[in-house]
């Protein structure tokens, strides 16, 4: 699978790079309007990474030319802007997703899969890691062919994690995740501890392995 | 004390001085006068009376002298002879039967060896009456001239003055933020347009020192944004890194937390500036419901944990035009507050009615100093995700719309007097209970 990061900060791009090419994406990068068309013309992107304040001008002018080019590329906005005029233009010119900027690479990394899911499986969405099932329409997980009663939270956590596995998840990175963009008011990381711990009885309740791993002193870690 | 009612005031001290020394002045200078006037008449009536005396005496027919009028009087007069005198005298008059003032001259004569005793007499009722008129009329018109003085003074300080005071009315409703300089009008008066200009002058400078230090934060908070996404990626990568000691990692841990609080920060400095520039002016009609009903949903991780018991109470919904986003930062930000400052087990109430949001919480027992809450920076916890904006955003926000935030606080946990539920058993565990009210004018 091919990314492209439009992204004129190269120690941003660079690190965006580093994280993803362990998912095994291919990465290209560009630093201006200019590259970034050039290098549509030559590939079919599975998604685009765009940052909207450009040095040669605006990453909305690139999701007006897939636009007009009927691409169906997937594209995530990154704005450092925390602009709410930018999201809404974004998503209008028919971006798929955004995320303003400082964001968390775990969050972004899943966002970036959900939106490589749905363009690629259209219809029947299924994630399988190991015994887990996780029916992302259906919003169900299965383990060993038996469901699984998870809250809304508890579902988007184990999502998460999976989308991130083998990777460390920093608490914070969690804890935005779990309460929304508005994170800002938790006012300890217990209701993480909580969550997780719930989450973890569930699925050793339903006989799956224990790939939960707490990682001491940065986050969690779902290991496979 | 207005500037109007000194000046006046001054006039009228001196006036009502002059007037109390001047009219019994002017009565006694008067008076004197005709008295004076009347002594003549009398020395002249005697100078002409005394020929006839004298003819009579060496006529010697002084028993048969006669005068026509009755103000002349010669009698025989036994006592020793005085001097002329000149006396006042108060005699009562049987044709208008009263008594009335006269001027009186006494003079003596010897005849034939027997003192005689002449008396020549002036009414001086005419003069008392005209004295009477003059100061009447003198005090009438002192009257008139004062209060003439008075009325003319105070149009013309009002007129005068009429610059200075529209001066301090657009001077009191200026405010340094606003993005409209100060203009006022110039006048005819040289003093009030040295006034105005200087004015003019200060609250530019005022307004570009405000714009230069909300550039200065705008700038550092965008500028940072750039180079604290990248250090946050690095923090995440070097996470991922093999063969993390312990040690490591609780350092590795402690800077995501770091600069995760310093992104919290930039994004609310920006949020503010963001409304100081009036940058939110997309509007629509809000339910304040629907918004609450988001926020306790938005955070029930959180008050599930501390086990706060939430109530909602929705008297009527409360419909506002404003921008949505807004709103519900103001919403979350005083919501996220009564979880943060809460205690283990505590509650939280939420009252919609009328045109008031009520917010309360059970948290620690002290009342929070009113005049800092709101202002930025200010703590009163040493919580760690606490950055200390999140009430200079609501107020910032209410005073966006024009809408008062306020802050109550009252002994014990109870949310009205007859609420036995929010008392402890263990007496010494106190609490109190903070209220944020939002008048949605």
């Amino acid at each position: 699978m091919r990314i492209l990061i439009i992204e004129d900060e190269k120690d941003l791009s660079k690190s965006i790079v580093t994280y993803l090419k362990r998912e095994n994406y291919l990465c290209d990068t560009a630093d201006q309007v200019s590259t970034g068309m050039e290098k549509m013309e030559d590939f079919d992107y599975d998604c685009i990474v765009l940052d909207i304040s450009l040095p040669d001008g605006n990453g909305f002018q690139i999701l007006k030319e897939l636009k007009a080019n009927n691409r169906t590329d997937g594209v995530i906005v990154i704005s450092a802007r925390d602009s709410l005029d930018d999201r809404i233009e974004g998503l209008n010119l028919g971006a798929d997703d955004y995320l303003p900027k400082p964001f968390h690479l775990s969050e972004l990394n899943a966002r970036i899969a959900a939106i490589i899911r749905r363009k690629r499986f259209q219809g029947s969405n299924i994630l399988t890691v190991k015994d887990l099932t996780i029916d992302l329409i259906g919003k169900v997980v299965m383990v060993n062919d038996r469901s699984l009663e998870l809250t809304r939270k508890e579902f988007d956590l184990l999502l998460y994690l999976v989308s991130n596995k083998n990777r460390v998840i920093s608490k914070n990175a969690i804890a935005e995740n779990i309460s929304g963009e508005r994170g800002e008011y938790y006012e300890s990381f217990d209701f993480i501890y909580s969550h997780m711990k719930n989450l973890k009885k569930k699925l050793a309740g339903a006989g799956c392995e224990d790939y939960i791993k707490s990682v001491y002193g940065m986050g969690y870690r779902f290991v496979v | 004390m207005r500037l109007l009612q000194k000046t006046v005031r001054r006039y009228i001290v001196y006036s009502v001085f002059i007037l109390a020394v001047a009219i019994p002045v002017f009565y006694l200078v008067i008076k004197q006068v005709i008295r004076e006037d009347a002594d003549e008449h009398l020395q002249a009536i005697k100078a002409a009376v005394k020929p006839r005396i004298e003819k009579a005496m060496s006529d010697h027919t002084i028993g048969r002298l006669y005068f026509a009028d009755q103000d002349i009087v010669l009698s025989a007069y036994h006592k020793t002879p005085l001097f002329e005198t000149l006396t006042d005298e108060d005699l009562y008059d049987t044709v208008s039967r009263e008594t009335v003032p006269y001027r009186v001259l006494s003079a003596n004569f010897i005849i034939d060896g027997s003192p005689y005793l002449l008396q020549i007499r002036n009414s001086m009722l005419d003069s008392e009456d005209l004295i009477e008129t003059i100061v009447k009329v003198q005090i009438v018109l002192l009257l008139l001239l004062l209060s003439g003085l008075l009325v003319i003074n105070r149009n013309l300080s009002k007129s005068i003055w009429r610059p200075f005071y529209s001066t301090l009315d657009k001077l009191r409703n200026y405010k340094v933020e606003q993005h409209r300089s100060l203009e006022l009008t110039m006048s005819s008066v040289n003093e009030f347009d040295d006034l105005n200009r200087s004015l003019e002058e200060l609250a530019g400078r005022a307004h570009q020192a405000y714009r230069m230090q909300k550039e200065f934060t705008e700038n550092a908070a965008h500028e940072m944004q750039t180079p604290l996404s990248i250090l946050k990626s690095k923090v995440e990568l070097l996470m991922q890194t093999s063969s993390i000691s312990e040690e490591q990692a609780e350092l590795i841990g402690e800077m995501a937390d770091a600069s995760q609080r310093m992104g919290k920060l930039n994004q609310s400095l920006i949020l503010l500036t963001r409304i100081e520039n009036l940058q939110f002016t997309e509007t629509e009609s809000i339910s304040l419901k629907e918004v609450i009903e988001k926020a306790v949903v938005l955070f029930q991780p959180q008050w599930e944990e501390s086990q706060l018991r939430v109530r909602c109470d929705y008297k009527e919904d409360i419909f506002r035009e404003a921008n949505r986003p807004l709103l519900e930062i103001l919403v979350n930000n005083l919501f996220g507050n009564a979880i943060r400052h809460n205690i283990k087990g505590g509650r939280i109430g939420i009252v919609l009615s009328g045109n008031r949001l009520v917010i309360q919480n059970t948290g620690r027992p002290s009342e929070l100093d009113t005049g800092q809450i709101f202002r930025r920076f200010h703590k009163e916890s040493n919580h760690v995700n606490s950055i200390g904006l999140g009430l200079a955003v609501v107020k910032q926000i209410g005073n966006l719309y024009g809408w008062g935030v306020s802050y109550a606080y009252r002994e014990g946990g109870g949310f009205n007097r007859n609420d036995v539920d929010g008392v402890r058993k263990d007496g010494e565990c106190r609490e109190g209970l903070h209220t944020f009210s939002v008048l949605f004018s």
